[in-house]
């Protein structure tokens, strides 16, 4: 897998296009655009504003820092930088897809985090003989999570859980390195009681 | 994967968010600095003079319309069909390319692999395969290569690169077939048909 095609393939597979957002976001100014042009409009046709005219308006910014009480010019300001930051975040955050490429011959090959994640539950299943719903395995970008949730009395050796997971993980040749933590869950009523 | 052009996407995001930022920055600003109230006030008036005298002026004599307005209007109208062909060539960037035919020269003469071909080639090797439930053969057109991409969901608990291994050598021997290694993409996926279907390997 070295071919510039397959980088940029993987490259876009696993980013988000942000499509969706510079849509919505398109939308709202279009919207915007359109209501001003519609004010202009009746304004020239003598017609009643739908909200303000355009003199009313522009008069209305230009008072916006000493007619309208601070608090309220405070607010306004304050929504729409908070919109902006967070369309200039989308603009700039790398927008990762949770999904992993794995290293395998000369294809390219990405795998959803749930695949990964089930795999490993059952790995680690069959290797400490839990059934199988009592381990939970999440994965994300830099790390995979493993909650086991023993059966009362049965004892669990993390370590062997954590050498077990990471064999799995080295063996699936993930093109970025998991770190891999254990949890072991008993119920505190349980402990008690035993 | 699709053609969509993500750079022109997170550019106009940008954009959008710095103006806001700027706008909603300077509105904080003339609330609380008095200084900043004074420029936003002198700066506001005077475009609202420079707008009235530019309305009087442009006036079309016997109507009530004038040049400034219908400027406006007209950017404005620009400015809309503009977003909106940026919307529809972005929903554009999402069309696959269609089938598309590769050649190889071989004793026999030249051969045409379809990607039509290939790809229920591929479907059908697959779906004598147990773990994986579903899979979905397209072409795509990237920097004028053809590029496979086997989409396959397979089972709960199954290994990744077990299913990575077996399309690659599904590939590898299509490959073999017709003479030409074609460049692939697998991607592996879970879902709701993986999360329904039964765990474990049916057993034969």
């Amino acid at each position: 897998m070295s071919s510039p095609v397959l980088r940029r393939v993987v490259r876009r597979e696993t980013h988000s296009p942000r499509t969706v957002a510079m849509i919505v976001a398109v939308v709202l100014v279009i919207l915007a655009l359109v209501y001003v042009g519609t004010e202009i409009v009746l304004n020239l046709a003598g017609q009643p504003a739908l909200l303000l005219g355009p003199a009313a308006a522009f008069g209305w910014v230009v008072g916006l820092p000493t007619e309208v009480p601070v608090g309220v010019s405070i607010a306004i300001g304050a929504v729409i930088a908070v919109l902006g930051v967070i369309l200039v975040v989308l603009a700039i955050a790398p927008g990762r897809l949770s999904k992993h490429q794995l290293v395998v011959g000369e294809s390219a090959v990405v795998a959803d985090n749930g695949v990964i994640a089930s795999a490993i539950a059952q790995r680690v299943s069959a290797e400490s003989g839990l059934p199988r719903d009592q381990v939970r395995v999440g994965v994300g970008h830099r790390s995979a999570d493993v909650t086991l949730t023993p059966a009362v009395g049965v004892p669990v050796d993390e370590a062997q859980i954590r050498s077990t997971v990471d064999a799995e993980l080295d063996s699936y040749r993930l093109a970025s390195k998991l770190r891999t933590s254990v949890r072991v869950e008993r119920p505190r009523e349980q402990e008690e009681n035993a | 994967m699709n053609n969509t052009n993500r750079a022109v996407n997170r550019t106009i995001l940008l954009i959008l968010g710095l103006v806001l930022v700027v706008v909603g920055g300077g509105i904080i600003a003339g609330a609380v600095w008095p200084a900043a109230a004074d420029t936003w006030t002198s700066v506001g008036s005077g475009a609202q003079d420079w707008a009235k005298q530019a309305w009087d002026a442009t006036v079309i004599a016997g109507t009530s319309l004038t040049w400034l307005a219908l400027g406006a209007l007209a950017a404005l109208a620009l400015l809309v069909v503009l977003l909106i062909v940026l919307i529809v060539r972005s929903i554009h960037g999402r069309r696959r390319t269609s089938l598309r035919a590769t050649g190889a020269e071989s004793d026999l003469g030249r051969i045409t692999v379809t990607e039509g071909f290939a790809s229920d080639a591929l479907k059908n090797a697959l779906a004598e395969h147990d773990e994986i439930l579903s899979a979905r053969v397209t072409a795509n057109d990237i920097k004028h290569q053809p590029v496979l991409h086997v989409s396959v969901t397979p089972r709960q608990n199954t290994s990744p690169l077990h299913v990575a291994e077996t399309v690659e050598r599904l590939i590898g021997n299509l490959g073999t077939l017709t003479g030409q290694q074609l460049t692939a993409y697998i991607s592996i996926h879970t879902g709701l048909r993986a999360r329904l279907a039964h765990d474990q390997r049916r057993l034969s």
